[in-house]
């Protein structure tokens, strides 16, 4: 079935079976790999994206579900100059990354907190973070960064 | 000392950028025309006897195009070390729920599993050993290898550590401890599951991208089991979403079926596992039990240790035997006692199998040790820090090894400090008054480690480097050893920086392959800063020397008379020359712009018979306080407050250092509270996320970390390791703190809600059916 959509602030028009889920649908008929398959149930949160403002776990979706609707992925995630956004940037700055295969998912959860709350607190950011799963890090830096970009966000004019 | 430009100051993780894009390819993320899906038929029963296997109905399933057994390896695939006694494929038996038994590569993933399912498999179920408690007993069902010396088959290895003679000290002490202790196998829960993709070579080689700990030993077993010489093997390590220890045999195994269908298919092969089947077929790290007999004098001196530990090394002794010796070398904790014997004895079970995972037998012997330290600190009626303090390992003393730590011992130092940050005292005796019997307890528990640097005994300790510069002025560097998330690729560029002079950005951290890097040993146990730190500096002081003959050259004077401005050579004009100029004067001079570094760790001896000798190089230290608020109603602990100092010598890459350090943290967290693997009849009951829970972000609290600096002086700059120890106290500070709170020990972890609230597990029972369904049998 053909699948339209707006991707990344793009329409898009995909043919793909309607039984395949949204993961499936960008990783493999869209060549987006950003989002990643964790667990395929929903626990880890790697495959996470925005859909109409709201995070949504991908592998969770079907992909005709989507059709009509907002989606962002990583991949829609970029500064002005088509390199990494200020949350993006703090995550490097302040050590978030290890293996990076929750980062993905853990940006896109930090960008829809920032959306709806632009000056959480940290309980508040580890709440919204808490449907993403990391092994490596503690989540500590990870807060950290979120916490810098929102302070960073608010002082902008 | 010379000031440090790079070296432990802000830096950026070399490949950071392209994890936040999220450009960053990721096994699962690679694939290339015509690639076929590899699939594995997986055992559903813990032990049997493979009576038939045919594989041949697999290929009349259409878009399957090969499928293979043991039988398509040399020596049926037989592989594993220390001890050789696991197959790439099932051979004659089945020995654990999700042993690959055949594998099958086909067009699409669902005609993979359509294969797997044609497969004519008939098993004669065999009766297992299930308890590691009963694994030695006389009829106990034979799990292991054969043994030619008369020993149980199901006995794997015995490790002993030898100071007088404990058992009469204790009997005189006024003060005696005994008790046991277990641990729960613990997964490591990567987030990304397993994955290979193995692409043939026109020569009939193999290139294989395998997001493994240590491809220069996937590369050994690739031709051994393939019968090609090593040069046509070629291992890439691509992006790795994360390991812990426990991306080494299992991506073996994938690596040498995907290689082998790839060979006969002449296409590339990629196998990747669901999260089920990365559970249920995966090693983890060994349960085991402990007995441990504590003595000491009225005024708190500790006297005597004994410790025996059970461990359980499931079907296969993967890395077992040098778990267990780890074990046995950190058993009796970070103090001194008059006499102490350790016995640490290892079998083979049908419970899944057990493997490397972060702390390495420390972890576990260690969650017992400081739960029986804290219990001693009790019946004495001392302070727990104080007790240590006045035990604890410090500069000058001999530990029951026999080892005079001559340098870079700091544990009195990491203890008083985490008693301060924490406000340890303050908190004792405020949380020592409250009585109520329900409602919300608070209480503080400590725990401390020490954690041997690198291999030390257990093996040769090596480790390689190269550094060339470009022709467009760039340098690359590689390393034999690995960055599966650690943060050593940037440790390494670093200090490729310092001794080289040039900015971080000049440098190009390769990733490893087996073609271009320096074959290091295996990346692990912590080794990657002290040994390949050594070895990169090594190479970047070797390159240095040429372009300072260069520089010298160019400039008319000595070398001695050379200084650097940044970058630039600056000589007795003071007119500053940039590094450019600087290479392109040596290349003209015709000297070589690469260099390669090699360094061994100093020889050390351990005498496995004697229980005596030089385990390790060197040690870490720390220390870690944890504050708990524990539910008398329900049972639930909620861990408020952390806090850890360690010693990892110098931190190199400080942003890396305290990722390390949180990370071990809500391990150790995941370890005291909630990771739990449940064995019934072999089948493990926890297949995904839902039942297996590891710590999310409301979890962990806000850690305060700190580093106690005490240089070693074989490390680079003084380093040590991080990576390991950062785990290793939190579950036994944990526990010590929820005794404080209720004065309830849990001796058993993880510590869940029923442990705590009704000090014994409520019986669940089990079935096989999640197995069943992860495996696509049921």
């Amino acid at each position: 079935m053909l699948i339209e959509f707006t991707l990344n602030h793009r329409p898009v028009a995909v043919e793909a079976p309607p039984d395949i889920t949204l993961l499936t649908l960008l990783r493999d008929y869209l060549n987006l790999t950003g989002a990643k398959e964790g667990c395929s149930v929903g626990e880890c949160g790697a495959c996470a994206v925005i859909m109409d403002g709201r995070l949504v776990n991908s592998c969770l979706l079907l992909a005709p579900q989507v059709a009509g609707s907002e989606i962002i992925t990583i991949e829609g995630i970029r500064g002005p100059d088509g390199g990494p956004n200020d949350l993006q940037e703090n995550f490097i700055a302040y050590g978030a990354v290890q293996c990076g295969i929750c980062i993905p998912g853990m940006i896109m959860a930090g960008e829809a907190l920032l959306m709806h709350n632009p000056r959480p607190t940290r309980d508040e950011i580890r709440a919204a973070l808490a449907g993403n799963l990391c092994r490596c890090t503690g989540y500590q830096q990870i807060v950290d960064a979120i916490e810098a970009t929102a302070v960073q966000r608010e002082l902008l004019p | 000392m010379t000031t440090l430009t790079y070296i432990g100051k802000p830096a950026r993780r070399v490949d950071a950028l392209e994890k936040v894009l999220g450009t960053a390819k990721y096994i699962a993320d690679r694939k290339l025309p015509g690639m076929l899906h590899a699939r594995c038929l997986r055992s559903d029963v813990p032990h049997a006897r493979i009576l038939r296997l045919d594989a041949t109905p697999a290929l009349a399933v259409p878009g399957v195009r090969a499928v293979i057994t043991s039988d398509d390896f040399f020596e049926h695939g037989l592989y594993g070390f220390p001890v050789k006694d696991k197959y790439m494929l099932a051979h004659q038996k089945v020995r654990y729920v999700g042993e690959a038994i055949a594998a099958v590569a086909a067009d699409t993933p669902e005609a993979a599993l359509a294969g797997v399912r044609a497969i004519i498999c008939e098993l004669e179920p065999l009766p297992g050993v299930f308890d590691m408690a009963h694994a030695l007993d006389p009829d106990a069902p034979q799990v292991g290898p054969d043994r030619p010396d008369g020993k149980h088959p199901n006995f794997l290895d015995h490790l002993i550590v030898r100071k007088g003679d404990p058992l009469p000290v204790w009997e005189q002490c006024p003060v005696k401890l005994e008790e046991h202790y277990s641990v729960s196998p613990q997964e490591h829960a990567y987030i990304e599951p397993e994955g290979v993709l193995a692409v043939p070579t026109r020569e009939g080689g193999v290139v294989v991208y395998a997001p493994n700990q240590s491809p220069f030993i996937n590369q050994a077993n690739l031709a051994m089991v393939l019968d090609l010489p090593p040069q046509r093997v070629r291992v890439i390590q691509p992006p790795v979403g994360g390991s812990f220890g426990g991306k080494d045999d299992i991506i073996y195994e994938s690596s040498a079926q995907a290689a082998k269908l790839a060979l006969i298919t002449g296409r590339p092969v990629r196998m990747l596992f669901s999260r089920e089947e990365s559970l249920i077929a995966s090693y983890k790290r060994d349960p085991m039990r402990m007995h441990i007999w504590l003595g000491a004098d009225s005024d708190g001196t500790l006297r005597a240790c004994k410790f025996e530990g059970l461990m359980d090394s499931g079907a296969y002794a993967s890395e077992s035997p040098f778990t267990a010796w780890r074990a046995s070398i950190h058993a009796m904790g970070a103090y001194r006692y008059d006499a102490c014997h350790v016995d640490i004895t290892c079998v083979y079970t049908n419970n899944g199998y057990y493997g490397a995972f972060r702390g390495f037998g420390n972890t576990e012997v260690c969650a017992a040790i400081e739960q029986a330290i804290d219990e001693m600190a009790y019946k004495l009626g001392m302070d727990p820090i104080d007790f240590r303090l006045k035990n604890c390992l410090r500069l000058g003393d001999e530990t029951v090894h026999g080892q005079v730590l001559t340098e870079s011992v700091s544990l009195a130092e990491c203890l008083t400090t985490v008693r301060r940050l924490s406000d340890w005292d303050r908190k004792r005796a405020e949380y020592a008054k409250q009585h109520a019997p329900s409602g919300v307890r608070r209480g503080i528990g400590v725990a401390a480690l020490y954690h041997g640097t690198s291999l030390g005994a257990e093996g040769q300790d090596y480790a390689g480097a190269t550094i060339a510069i470009e022709q467009d002025n760039s340098v690359d560097i590689t390393s034999g050893l690995t960055d599966y998330g650690t943060g050593s690729r940037t440790v390494f560029t670093l200090i490729a920086a310092e001794e080289l002079g040039v900015r971080p950005e000049r440098i190009h951290m390769q990733r490893p392959d087996t073609d271009t890097a320096i074959e290091s040993g295996p990346t692990v146990a912590s080794r990657s800063t002290m040994l390949g730190g050594n070895a990169m500096r090594i190479a970047a002081m070797n390159l240095r020397q040429t372009l300072d003959y260069a520089a010298a050259d160019l400039l008319g004077c000595e070398l001695h008379q050379l200084v650097r401005a940044g970058e630039a050579y600056v000589g007795p004009s003071e007119e500053p020359v940039p590094w450019e100029e600087v290479v392109r004067h040596a290349r003209e001079m015709g000297l070589a712009l690469s260099a390669q570094g090699r360094w061994s760790a100093p020889r050390i001896n351990w005498d496995h018979h004697a229980g005596r000798g030089t385990p390790y190089i060197a040690y870490h230290f720390g220390a870690q306080v944890a504050e708990v608020e524990v539910d008398m109603g329900t049972g639930r602990v909620r861990v408020v407050g952390l806090w850890a100092a360690h010693d990892p010598g110098k931190v190199i890459f400080p942003q890396g250092a305290y990722g390390q350090l949180y990370g071990g943290i809500a391990q150790g967290l995941g370890y005291a509270l909630m990771e739990q693997v449940t064995f019934v009849e072999g089948y493990i009951q926890e297949t995904n996320f839902e039942s297996y829970l590891i710590p999310t972000s409301v979890d962990v609290p806000e850690i305060v970390g700190t580093f106690v600096e005490a240089p070693y002086s074989h490390g680079p700059y003084g380093a040590k390791n991080i990576a390991e120890p950062a785990m290793v106290p939190t579950a036994p500070a944990i526990l010590n703190a929820i005794y404080h709170a209720t004065g309830r020990r849990i001796r058993d972890l993880p510590a869940n809600l029923e442990r705590v609230l009704l000090g014994k597990d409520l019986s669940k029972g089990g079935s096989p059916r999640a197995c069943k369904l992860g495996l696509g049998t049921a």
